[in-house]
């Protein structure tokens, strides 16, 4: 397992400085590519290795179930888009800057992974940190003044919440330097096992400033301002990254500060105000996915409702709402970026990223049009794909809980959601005829394959959870909640 | 944390130096010129590299020495370098206010260190930790948030962003180094160095925004809505 | 007793007898910064000697306003003295009259007075000058209060002497940030009480006048008085400033002759070093426009505000 972890965070490396020294553009895809192959082939099996927590670098990384999990989605967008860009990006004539970009996609991926191991609290946010500053260039590859203004806002917001993350930080360090002594090295475990003893007030808000401040970089309204814009604006591989592995990154964080309050035992707040953020996240993506005319931000506002359900997930707790919860990130990673590599298709195809002006697709994609709509079905969680079974344990693990009424919520929100997305998909295949034909360049199946690939195993997990998976949850949950259930 | 036999002069003196880097966020958020904000921002920052040594000296925390001439020389003169460099480049001297007035900004920023107070009574009690220096440090920290919070909401110059960002990092910087002064080192470095990135990805943003969208007020940037 | 009594009717005389001269320094001063010759220190006293000996002219739309508000304000500006300390540094037998609050209520009476007389003879240049000051006086009057409410607080007394002793006594509190933080508040609070730039200037263009425009009416005796008055109100809050604030050193400590002397003479001294930094304000500084006059009283409030806050966690 030691092997398989340093492949994983030494090969993107290798992809940088191989991008940025041999500056061919053919030759920085194709080693792209490998190393997201790699790395993947390295990180598929660390969550069903590590049933305990394994160290390294002094106790400042270790690889844990969750985070062996969280690695796994990250690498599994990390090759689908890997795979997509070597169409898309020829697609966009920038052949000078391509070099850089995917030193920027490889280092990207490496900070999300770097993210996903590490042990400390403080080194988590100067990860979390890093994944911004690095993604924010990725934002602004196109050098247009919309992509400037998105990168810019991205950049901004996002600095700013994560230093209410960093503030929240340092309040728990504190409340466990009242414990513990000046000096003590914070990682999760010294934190989980100290909880219980530090003031309940200091816990408090504590967590609240770190769910706001990690919440911001997740997308969890009120503070997603950011997200349509970022997600947007970029090229489609990136926003296949941000969407499915970064979200689910940032989520990282706030589940191990949860672990540490629910170790405190301090009572309902902080499920209760989880479960709050995610209704509204919920609710914000449901108003804006019905009144939608960029087809983007329409995956956007998407990932926003989904991170609301994560959230809900979370919130509701309990080992039926960890594992839907966790079921739930590799789903929507899946499909998010199936979505994002059709909606990249074809806005280059008919030129123009306004659903009004996209109708017929199936006439110019006959096969990956499919695929599409397949892909549209299941983002609003309807089986047999694997979003369903997720969103289903997690509505269970809510009607059994305290906050019913969040799940009865959540419950008419995506039948909303259902109607609202589907619509618009709906005026896109079926609607009439276009006034202008589509006189974009043919995609490549580069850029279809991703597509198969996100759709196969997204239709697979629906049909049949596997007893592996299971396992692999449920041994998360216990580690979470602490083994009071 | 340095509760214990903390002598008076020394609790007056973090006391003072603490205090004036609270006035000098105010300073930056009633300015007008952003020449003036810079300089207010790079004194602050030579301020809390100051209590930075004088903790470590007071607290037998010798490599508080090290974090402090890092301190001055990131925080307290190469940041303030590259956001010069910055300034110049831009062709914008000053702030228009069109959301607050300076003054009005001031009186709210009034209301924000009431907030802070308040709230630091609150928690210090709750702890059982009253000392004076612990309601400041909580205090200071929180104002300097507060503020920092208020010049990203009312300002629309992407350099008043910029060390808006900052001023929130310096907040937390500060109460970090009389609240945790034992935090590892590596942390402190690593965050310190994070920083002087951040800026330099501010500057190349910047300088894109100049070039692609023509000005780097925020109130150009409007294009994206829905 | 008997030489407590004399003491403070001395306080009071050096109050009326030294403002023009406080006044004459200034004035010279400023001019010799910008290297013209100056009037002489004394000028003041020949200003005031000739205004009491011109003739008395009154519009015909003046009521008994007009007449009332020099007196109501020379008086007033005679009865501060005795509340607060100017030679002595232990209350003398009136000075239980009032406290620090009582001493800014019957300053502001003065103004009030004047304000009414502005208006009262029903020139349109008054009535700008007095909504102009009036409009100060809204921006000025709460800082005001929350300063004398961070020295009572600083001092748990309200009371100008133990302010005094306080200070005198202890220099861990004289250099604490809720001090000098006071202090601060208090100067710009100067600045517009006195009629100093940057919010006040001295000139006679009607659009900027605030000062001149109220008394512009009065001629002869009464303009002496105000203007006697106007030179005392500055002579106070100085003393204020030094001998509560900033330098509250050099006061009689036993009430003898020669103490009482020597504190005059360093009232002098103080008075003079105040005044180099009001030359060097008004030489460095523009008048502001009309509608940036809250900026510096905003950045007084914060002062004053930051003061208390301070004094919380003092």
């Amino acid at each position: 397992m030691t092997l398989c972890f340093i492949v994983v965070l030494i090969m993107p490396l290798v992809a940088v400085a191989g991008a940025l020294l041999i500056r061919s553009p053919r030759f920085a895809e194709y080693l792209n590519l490998i190393v997201s192959i790699v790395v993947f082939l390295a990180a598929a099996p660390l969550p069903f290795m590590a049933h305990a927590p394994v160290y390294f670098w002094h106790q400042y990384l270790f690889i844990d179930a969750l985070g062996g999990w969280v690695a796994l989605c990250t690498s599994v967008v990390y090759l689908l888009a890997s795979i997509y860009a070597v169409g898309y990006m020829r697609l966009l004539a920038k052949t000078k800057h391509l070099p850089g970009f995917y030193a920027l996609f490889a280092g990207f991926a490496w900070t999300m992974l770097l993210a996903a191991f590490v042990n400390n609290a403080g080194v988590f946010w100067i990860a979390i940190e890093l994944t911004t500053l690095v993604s924010t260039f990725l934002v602004g590859f196109e050098r247009a003044a919309e992509s400037m203004e998105a990168a810019w806002k991205y950049i901004i917001v996002v600095s700013a919440g994560i230093t209410l993350a960093l503030l929240g930080t340092v309040l728990l360090y504190w409340g466990g330097s009242l414990v513990l002594g000046p000096s003590y090295d914070m990682t999760w475990q010294v934190l989980q096992d100290v909880a219980q003893h530090m003031n309940p007030m200091v816990l408090k808000l504590g967590f609240l400033l770190v769910l706001v401040g990690y919440g911001t970089k997740v997308g969890l309204a009120p503070m997603h301002t950011w997200l349509p814009d970022a997600h947007s604006e970029g090229p489609a591989p990136v926003s296949a990254m941000l969407s499915g592995a970064l979200l689910n990154t940032a989520m990282l964080g706030i589940v191990r500060f949860l672990a540490v309050i629910d170790a405190a035992g301090i009572g309902w707040l902080p499920h209760t105000a989880l479960v709050v953020l995610g209704i509204f996240s919920v609710f914000v993506g449901t108003l804006f996915i019905v009144r939608q005319e960029g087809v983007k931000r329409l995956m956007a506002y998407s990932s926003v409702e989904h991170m609301g359900i994560l959230a809900l997930g979370f919130g509701f707790g309990g080992v039926l709402g960890i594992a839907g919860a966790l079921y739930h990130m590799l789903n929507h990673s899946l499909n998010k970026s199936l979505m994002f590599f059709g909606a990249g298709n074809v806005m280059r195809r008919y030129g123009s990223k306004e659903m009004p002006a996209i109708r017929r697709v199936l006439h110019e994609f006959p096969v990956s049009g499919l695929l599409w709509l397949a892909g549209a079905v299941a983002i609003t969680g309807a089986p047999p794909f694997g979003l369903f079974l997720s969103e289903f344990s997690i509505l269970r693990a809510g009607f059994s809980g305290p906050n019913l009424w969040a799940a009865v919520v959540m419950l008419v929100l995506l039948i909303i959601i259902f109607i609202g997305f589907l619509s618009h998909f709906g005026a896109m295949y079926f609607g009439r005829q276009p006034e202008v034909a589509p006189k974009g360049p043919v995609i490549s199946s580069w850029c279809v394959l991703p597509m198969w690939l996100a759709l196969i195993p997204l239709l697979v997990m629906g049909l049949w959870w596997a007893h592996g998976l299971m396992q692999v949850f449920t041994g998360i949950a216990y580690e979470l909640i602490g083994g009071t259930l | 944390m340095l509760v214990a036999p903390l002598d008076p002069l020394a609790a007056s003196i973090f006391s003072l130096i603490t205090i004036a880097s609270m006035l000098l966020s105010f300073v930056m958020l009633g300015s007008r010129w952003l020449k003036d904000y810079m300089y207010a921002f790079g004194i602050q920052s030579w301020l809390i590299a100051l209590l930075s040594a004088l903790v470590g000296y007071y607290g037998h925390y010798p490599e508080l020495y090290l974090i402090a001439v890092l301190t001055v020389l990131f925080r307290g003169l190469l940041l303030p370098y590259l956001v010069l460099r910055i300034l110049r480049r831009l062709h914008v001297g000053r702030e228009l206010h069109l959301v607050l007035q300076p003054s009005t900004s001031l009186i709210v920023g009034a209301i924000c260190v009431i907030f802070s107070l308040v709230l630091a009574f609150r928690i210090s009690t709750a702890i059982g930790y009253p000392e004076k220096i612990v309601v400041l440090a909580l205090t200071v920290m929180f104002t300097m948030k507060l503020v920092g919070f208020l010049i990203l909401s009312i300002r629309h110059e992407a350099v008043s962003h910029i060390l808006g960002l900052m001023l929130l990092e310096n907040g937390i910087f500060l109460g970090s180094q009389i609240l945790i002064p034992g935090m590892p080192m590596l942390i402190e470095l690593v965050v310190l160095f994070d920083l002087l990135v951040a800026v330099a990805c501010f500057g190349v943003l910047v300088r894109y925004l100049l070039a692609r969208v023509g000005s780097t007020s925020s109130l150009e940037l409007n294009r994206l809505i829905g | 007793m008997l030489r407590d009594v004399l003491a403070q009717i001395a306080q009071v005389l050096a109050v009326m007898l030294l403002a023009p001269l406080i006044q004459g320094f200034i004035l010279r001063y400023e001019e010799r910064v910008q290297r013209s010759q100056g009037p002489t220190i004394l000028q003041p006293y020949r200003d005031l000697w000739k205004l009491f000996h011109k003739q008395l002219v009154i519009p015909d739309t003046a009521s008994w306003i007009f007449w009332a508000a020099p007196m109501v304000a020379f008086t007033a500006m005679l009865t501060v003295p005795l509340l607060i300390p100017v030679l002595t540094n232990y209350p003398l037998p009136l000075s239980n009259m009032g406290d620090i609050l009582g001493g800014g209520l019957i300053l502001t009476l003065g103004t009030f007075f004047i304000n009414l007389a502005a208006l009262d003879s029903g020139s349109a240049y008054g009535g700008v000058g007095s909504s102009r000051q009036v409009m100060l006086s809204i921006l000025v009057e709460p800082t005001l209060i929350l300063v004398f409410v961070g020295i009572t607080l600083m001092a748990k007394s309200m009371l100008p002497f133990v302010v005094n002793h306080l200070l005198v006594a202890n220099n861990a509190v004289f250099w604490s940030p809720t001090h000098l933080f006071l202090v601060l508040a208090f100067f710009i609070l100067l600045l517009v009480e006195t009629d100093k730039l940057p919010i006040h200037s001295s000139t006679h263009i009607e659009v900027y006048m605030i000062e001149e425009a109220r008394i512009l009416e009065y001629s002869g005796p009464l303009l002496g008085l105000l203007n006697w008055a106007s030179m005392m109100k500055q002579f106070i809050l100085y003393v204020i400033f030094c001998n509560v604030l900033i330098l509250p050193w050099g006061l009689s400590i036993h009430g003898t002759v020669l103490g009482i002397s020597g504190a005059a003479i360093a009232l002098i001294i103080k008075l003079f070093l105040v005044g180099m930094i009001m030359v060097a304000v008004q030489t460095s500084q523009s008048r502001l426009r009309f509608y940036r006059y809250q900026e510096p009283l905003a950045a007084s409030f914060l002062l004053a505000i930051l003061a208390i806050i301070a004094n919380q966690i003092r």
